[in-house]
């Protein structure tokens, strides 16, 4: 299934070896002398350079190659509400390179499927404890000053299929519920000048106009802080799935509460208690209470090169290769990356590479010499918040496996003599039930 | 200077370990903590010199503006007519009164085919009730037999605000905001009912006349299930503090570099995989071309928009396609299919609760008729 059947040096071998016969019989000229050695690719003129190519105004909004057709997003049943229509579309991140993810591969969650915003009629209406309820339609709203910004959006559900053990062999769907942007807006501290905010607002409701009213409260003091109105994503207008005409960007924190086709800001004294802060992106844990109000996206990091689905099954012993992944923090700047081959025993750092920005994917890279060996390899990222990526049994010794949202524990692949990867889990049961137990025994009976 | 490091290496090492149960390897290095945190315990960047969190330039002329003047005042009907919430505190509660008995009727109307009967689930759409008792479960080894946590209205939400708030403002699914105020009251009441929940220390009788007086006097039984308290008077603040001490939630703050113990490796027993849609595929090639794509149809794409919410689950209405399901409809004839579309007939709403013109519902079902004969 997971295959990388392109250019792998057995199939090169194969291939090789019929290499006369199928050149000849597709009758190709035949260069007098072909040896085992040349490349038959390199040894014809190809179709492409024989021909025109399609005309500039074939595709007047682009597309990628039709050959990278399987660099999707994906969807399962059973990361779904029931339907199509609250569930999530996974981002193929292992298939991305840098840190920008193209917009029609940005990850999608809906509670009410995607709505079709008609710009004319959007309006973004602001009320409750300020001076002056404000209107806005896109055109004014575009009109305050703008910046750019370079911020992930995670679901907190990313990686929540891995509580109890590892069930998924593919990178898609064990980190692809994120994507990053390049943002354009206006900072909400500059736009709110003109609502003028009443010292008694602490707290504000950001709702959406799509079918599932999407509403969550956020303090005061992001909203002042980085938050952003956001109209733009990677240089064009926010696509539907991401929140069309607008959408609120709270850099670094929750996917959700970054709502989409934003209509509706109300200030107030008191925190709202939504659906989404309430029965869902709460954690429970063993004491049967749950953690609620758990805004940012904890350090995390994951390596995507190799990964289950670009193995290693085209090295031979002796090669060298780039290890590679990303590595973020919705609480600050990534400050560096640790690598481990024995699955976490003995850690080395890795070094960060390209940009590296806050509440940023950040790359990370190293260079191995891979002795063909198998080898559990993992990552581990810190930040300038003083925060390390725990381990498993770290994680679930406190949170449980019930809280669903917010898993950051560290990642490992194994990587096998073959080259196979394959998604591996190292952690301690024992210790886990055991802590478990000792916070549901020590928690009082409701 | 060494020693010393060590000695506070090893003593944030054990503080670690009692904290959420990890071993401390033989060398640990503490990751360096922010002087400053912003509200969620992140490191809080500023503009100095122009350069934001040392990175982004700005344009500092913005911060000098008082105002730009945009925009519109909002009149008071406009707040009003958009300020759908209600807050725990009740703020925006409307006023209206239901009871249990009509809300049967409506939820049978408009819910049971998503939430069950009794909202006890079954589809793959939320459970509404029942959970009482389990929110400690654990369910780390599937293989044991044991219970996970139900988390339901009854036994994890800690308002019915909430409830109010979300039935009237998204529910049902496929057309929100669709119910009066006295239905989603008699809604709330059935809901409330199915979950045991008394109003006024009296439980719910078919009958109960739930008003708004009356819904302001529910107490839900986990009121008192989540941390940090932000209902406190600063409660932005109790999240902060929650939040900085990693602690809390079983996050280090120091990395162990050598011999740490951090368990056995654990491999995939039973893998989600085969669900995937698409199936997964690293390959680079030319797309297979599917002939006549069904997408292009105009019927189609009103169909996909307006009756797939419940057309797509063969557990809630019959699925284009579904030959079985089809056959004895077809039979009734295409003037009863319309007309039963058209003004509704037992679980199908009228016109699917769309407005779209009569035409257009007549083509979407002789397009669910085409696909299932
Ligand atoms: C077509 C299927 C469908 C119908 C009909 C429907 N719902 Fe829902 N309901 C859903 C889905 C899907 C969700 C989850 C949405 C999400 O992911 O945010 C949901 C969520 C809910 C929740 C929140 C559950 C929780 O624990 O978080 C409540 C309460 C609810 N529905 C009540 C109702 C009521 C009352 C009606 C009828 C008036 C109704 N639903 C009709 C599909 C449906
Ligand atoms: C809220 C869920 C829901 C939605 C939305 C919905 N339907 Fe239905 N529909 C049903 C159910 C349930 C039935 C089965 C009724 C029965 O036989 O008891 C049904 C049955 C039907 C039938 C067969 C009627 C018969 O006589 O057997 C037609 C035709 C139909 N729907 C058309 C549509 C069209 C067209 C739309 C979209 C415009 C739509 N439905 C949207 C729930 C729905």
């Amino acid at each position: 299934m997971k295959q990388n059947t392109n250019n792998t040096t057995a199939d090169r071998r194969g291939f090789l070896k019929n290499v006369a016969a199928s050149v000849v019989a597709a009758g190709a000229l035949v260069p007098a002398g072909l040896s085992a050695k040349d490349d038959p690719a390199l040894m014809k003129e190809p179709e492409w350079g024989k021909k025109l190519g399609r005309p500039v105004d074939a595709n007047l909004y682009g597309m990628p190659s039709p050959y990278e057709h399987n660099v999707q997003r994906r969807v399962h049943e059973l990361l779904s509400s029931g339907d199509m229509y609250a569930s999530v579309a996974m981002c193929p991140i292992q298939d991305l390179d840098g840190i920008i993810t193209p917009n029609g591969l940005f990850f999608n969650r809906a509670h009410g499927g995607v709505a079709i915003v008609d710009p004319n009629e959007y309006r973004l209406i602001i009320h409750g404890l300020v001076e002056k309820p404000l209107v806005l339609t896109l055109d004014q709203l575009k009109r305050y000053p703008s910046e750019s910004r370079i911020h992930f959006i995670e679901c907190p559900a990313n990686g929540s299929t891995g509580w109890r053990a590892p069930q998924f062999d593919t990178l898609q769907f064990i980190k692809g519920m994120m994507s990053q942007a390049e943002w354009t807006g206006v900072k909400l501290s500059t736009l709110l000048k003109d609502v003028g905010v009443k010292p008694t607002a602490k707290w504000v409701l950001a709702e959406g106009s799509d079918d599932s009213h999407m509403g969550r409260t956020i303090p005061i003091e992001k909203i002042m802080d980085d938050a952003m109105l956001v109209w733009a994503q990677n240089g064009e207008a926010l696509r539907p799935e991401q929140g069309y005409p607008v959408r609120l960007l709270v850099p670094g924190w929750e996917g959700n509460l970054n709502v989409k086709w934003l209509k509706r800001l109300e200030f107030g004294d008191k925190p709202w208690h939504a659906k989404e802060e309430t029965s869902k992106y709460t954690m429970l844990t063993p004491t049967g209470k749950a953690v609620q109000f758990f805004w940012p996206m904890e350090v995390n990091s994951v390596i995507t090169s190799p990964c289950p689905d670009k193995p290693w099954t085209d090295l031979k012993k002796g090669d060298i290769v780039e290890i590679q992944g990303l590595a973020w923090s919705g609480e600050g700047t990534i400050k560096g990356v640790d690598i481990s081959f024995d699955g976490g025993k003995n850690w080395t750092e890795a070094n960060l590479k390209g940009l590296v920005l806050p509440k940023a994917w950040t790359r990370f890279s190293y260079i191995y010499k891979w002795d063909g060996k198998p080898i559990i390899l993992s990552s581990r990222a810190y930040d300038d918040a003083g925060f390390v990526q725990p381990t498993i049994t770290q994680e679930v010794s406190k949170m449980g496996v019930e809280g669903i949202y917010h898993r950051n524990a560290i990642v490992s692949w194994e990587v096998k003599a073959n080259g196979e990867v394959h998604n591996v889990q190292v952690r301690d049961y024992k210790k886990e039930k055991e802590a478990i137990e000792k916070m549901q025994k020590g928690a009082k009976d409701a | 200077m060494l020693k010393l490091n060590k000695k506070i290496s090893v003593f944030a090492a054990i503080a670690i370990a009692f904290a959420t149960s990890a071993v401390a390897g033989e060398k640990d290095v503490k990751v360096k903590a922010p002087k400053v945190r912003a509200i969620d315990a992140a490191t809080e960047y500023k503009v100095e010199k122009g350069v934001y969190a040392g990175i982004y330039k700005v344009n500092t002329q913005t911060s000098k503006i008082k105002k730009f003047g945009y925009g519109k005042k909002a009149t008071p009907d406009e707040i009003k007519v958009n300020d759908i919430d209600v807050r725990y505190d009740w703020q925006g509660l409307p006023d209206g009164k239901g009871t249990p008995a009509k809300g049967e009727e409506l939820y049978t109307k408009n819910c049971v085919m998503c939430h069950g009967e009794f909202g006890a689930g079954g589809k793959g759409y939320p459970v509404l009730a029942g959970g009482q008792g389990s929110l400690k479960n654990q369910l780390i080894d599937p293989s044991s037999g044991d219970e996970p946590p139900v988390k339901t209205i009854g036994s994890y939400w800690p308002y019915a605000s909430t409830l109010f708030w979300y039935v009237k403002t998204g529910m049902p699914f496929p057309h929100p905001m669709s119910l009066t105020n006295d239905d989603v009251y008699s809604i709330v009441a059935y809901l409330l009912s199915l979950n045991d929940i008394q109003v006024g220390g009296e439980d719910l009788d078919d009958d109960t006349v739930l008003d708004k007086k009356k819904l302001m006097t529910v107490v839900m039984p986990n009121v008192n299930g989540f941390y940090p308290d932000v209902n406190a008077k600063n409660g932005a603040q109790n999240v902060k503090k929650f939040l900085s001490n990693g602690k809390n939630y079983g996050t280090p703050m120091v990395r162990c570099m050598k011999n740490c113990k951090p368990g056995k490796v654990i491999r995939i027993k039973h893998t989600l995989d085969e669900g995937i849609k698409p199936p997964l595929s690293e390959k680079r090639d030319l797309p297979k071309v599917k002939a006549g794509g069904a997408a292009d149809n105009k019927y189609a794409k009103l169909f996909e928009a307006n009756c797939k919410a419940c057309h797509g689950n063969k557990a809630i209405a019959p699925v284009p396609g579904d030959k079985e399901a089809w056959a004895p409809r077809i039979k009734e004839g295409k003037d009863t299919l319309y007309k039963h579309a058209l003004k509704g007939f037992q679980g199908m709403p009228p016109k699917g609760g769309t407005n779209l013109p009569d035409a257009d519902i007549k083509g979407i079902v002789d397009y669910m008729v085409s696909k299932s004969k």
